[in-house]
């Protein structure tokens, strides 16, 4: 088709297997998860060393493979302060990430993520109402029946939604307003709790709902680590049909995706995914938003390179706002969850103003 | 005639196709249209042209399953799952979402890794391969999607339903959004490929003239039927044209022979185009 060719020429593409090419592609693509993989050992080994009392690198190499080498304080500092900390992070990042990517691809949003269609703002006021209420349940320790308060109203928010989704026949549109209208619900109904609350229980809530890594423990690390690696392959097993949904809907059913039940899936596992995030360190926005957007301009939307590239920007982003929420005020670590918008927003512009050119 | 011949090629029977209960199509019958045709389908806004390409490839979503056959080759597409159909089957959607990410290339691959998950990569590659060289999509392989113009995005569309090879190529108002050459351009490929793979391409087209110009058979629809059918030299006259789309138009032939509908103008009463067409 000379036509074709005449338009584009200028791009010029040789004789070459296109194959081939595209294998040249892939490789810079790689390239680039390599770099992002990297820039996160590298925070991460900064995010560990930055605290109240310094860890030089040497310390936590040698702590770090063998724990007796440091002094006992310097040792549980390492291992049950800074290593905790610093991992919940990356998961939390990674989970939020992945979850945004998934939901923007399956509700084919730009602006959809758990923050901004209120399963964070369900997983809060879930934790506020235990919270508010002492409620206790035998078998369940304290520290655990936050989270699951947290945990069952994220799931049980994006499981209304569906239904209404359902029951009405909606487009995807009407799946964001939906959730749009989750978001306002929520926080009308977080607000009411945080209205009647006693002062104890609000300042334990207002403390949550700010999004700390300091409530990381090796066991909560472990149950969020578990939540991602079940849920990350379910994710990468599906990348085609999550690629070939980017063409719009029509065409992936015409291609035999079955496009309301994979969204339903990609749902329910984006909503475990944000709830086991918001249920350990509370609302943490922004990065659901963003990671995918940096995702996509660094790697496109390939979602075999899209999804990780988004958990890894995700992982990536929190623990940069993680290593400045403790050097932002000096002597004080602030909740991670004000820091990352404003660690995050310079950022994302910084990209979005250098990459917008480019495209 | 022998019995391989019969079954060759795409026929509706009675094809009927409604929103909840109403009907938008009914009783549509269309006689047996050979490989290697393409079949334009007219009418108004409303017709149900993009309602009877959906019902064929299978995305009924809001209409459910249509009632009647619709054979290709002797197989009731009717009857098949999704997933059966898509081997036969490949549908080209009106509206190409703009901003993708995507690679041309991946566009493709995802198009082709989608239905088929588990073909050899070396395959797969070939097909690719080939469908970029017979679009002339070649220089177009690893730019972004939301860089292309709307005729080459559109061509990177066609790319995506032709790589997998399906014998019935359904194709909503693929020259809707683009200008005078681009067009052009779709449509001679489309024509080409139909010759070439003896496929039946059936294309939804507002422009009469394009599909006059460029398909063997065309089909109008209109009230819920199909007004006229047959091929492009007697299936239009001033009559069903005024039913169709309430117009008053001329059908003359150029001097390349083809033939030309002249709308002169829109008829006053619109009400009188709904009445029954005898």
């Amino acid at each position: 088709m000379s036509r074709a060719q005449a338009d584009t020429a200028d791009t010029g593409a040789g004789a070459a297997p296109l194959a081939r090419l595209y294998g040249r592609f892939v490789w810079s693509r790689l390239a680039i998860i390599g770099v992002l993989v990297a820039a996160l050992l590298v925070s991460v080994l900064f995010d560990v060393a930055t605290g109240p009392s310094p860890l030089s690198v040497a310390d936590i190499v040698t702590g770090l493979l063998d724990r007796s080498a440091l002094p006992r304080g310097q040792a549980v500092i390492l291992w049950d302060l800074r290593l905790p900390f610093a991992a919940m992070a990356v998961l939390v990042g990674a989970a939020l990430g992945l979850a945004g990517a998934e939901m923007q691809t399956v509700l084919n949003n730009p602006l959809a993520s758990p923050f901004t269609l209120g399963v964070s703002a369900a997983a809060t006021l879930g934790a506020s109402l235990v919270i508010v209420m002492d409620l206790s349940v035998p078998g369940i320790g304290a520290t655990y029946l936050i989270p699951a308060g947290a945990f069952v109203f994220a799931v049980g928010s994006v499981m209304v939604i569906q239904m209404l989704a359902r029951s009405f026949g909606a487009t995807t549109d009407t799946v964001v307003l939906f959730g749009i209208a989750m978001l306002f619900a929520m926080n009308a109904l977080l607000w009411l709790v945080q209205y009647v609350a006693s002062t104890d229980a609000l300042q334990q809530m207002v403390f949550w709902t700010m999004g700390s890594l300091g409530r990381s423990t090796w066991d909560k690390v472990a149950v969020v680590a578990a939540v991602l690696g079940v849920c990350l392959p379910l994710s990468m097993r599906k990348v085609w049909a999550m690629t070939a949904l980017r063409g719009g809907e029509d065409q992936a059913k015409s291609f035999g995706i079955p496009v309301e039940t994979l969204r339903l899936r990609v749902l329910l596992r984006v909503s475990i995914l944000a709830a086991a995030a918001v249920a350990f360190v509370g609302t943490i926005g922004f990065i659901g938003l963003v990671g995918p957007h940096i995702a996509r301009l660094a790697l496109g939307e390939d979602h075999r390179f899209y999804l990780p590239g988004s958990a890894l920007a995700g992982a990536l982003l929190l623990s940069l706002a993680s290593i400045a929420s403790k050097n932002l005020i000096p002597g004080l670590i602030l909740p991670v969850g004000i820091v990352t918008a404003l660690v995050g927003i310079p950022l994302f512009m910084t990209l979005i103003l250098t990459q917008g050119r480019k495209l | 005639m022998s019995a391989g011949l019969f079954l060759a090629g795409l026929s509706l029977n009675g094809v009927s196709v409604g929103y909840g209960g109403r009907p938008v199509l009914s009783g549509l019958d269309l006689p047996a249209v050979a490989p290697g045709s393409v079949v334009a389908l007219l009418g108004a806004n409303g017709a149900g042209k993009s309602t009877l390409l959906k019902a064929m490839a299978g995305l009924g979503g809001a209409t459910g399953r249509p009632a009647g056959q619709i054979v290709l080759n002797g197989q009731d597409l009717v009857g098949m799952t999704l997933e059966q159909r898509v081997h036969a089957v490949g549908y080209l959607p009106q509206a190409l979402p703009q901003g993708s990410s995507l690679v041309a290339y991946e566009a493709v691959l995802s198009a082709v890794r989608a239905v088929r998950p588990d073909t050899p990569r070396d395959h797969v590659e070939a097909s690719i391969e080939r469908v970029f060289d017979t679009l002339g999509l070649r220089p177009l392989a690893l730019r972004r999607l939301r860089e292309l113009s709307g005729g080459q995005r559109q061509m990177i569309g066609l790319a995506q339903v032709l790589v997998r090879n399906p014998r019935l190529l359904l194709l909503d108002e693929p020259t809707s959004a683009l200008d005078l050459r681009w067009q052009l351009t779709v449509l001679e490929t489309v024509r080409r490929i139909a010759d070439a793979e003896r496929s039946i391409c059936v294309i939804a087209i507002h422009d009469i003239n394009l599909a006059l110009r460029f398909c063997d058979h065309v089909v109008v629809l209109g009230h819920g039927r199909v007004l006229a059918s047959g091929p492009p030299t007697h299936a239009l006259d001033p009559d069903v044209l005024r039913h169709a789309y309430g117009i008053e138009a001329r059908v003359e032939q150029c001097s390349r022979g083809f033939r030309l509908v002249l709308a002169d103008r829109a008829l006053p009463d619109a009400g009188r185009a709904a009445t029954p067409f005898q």
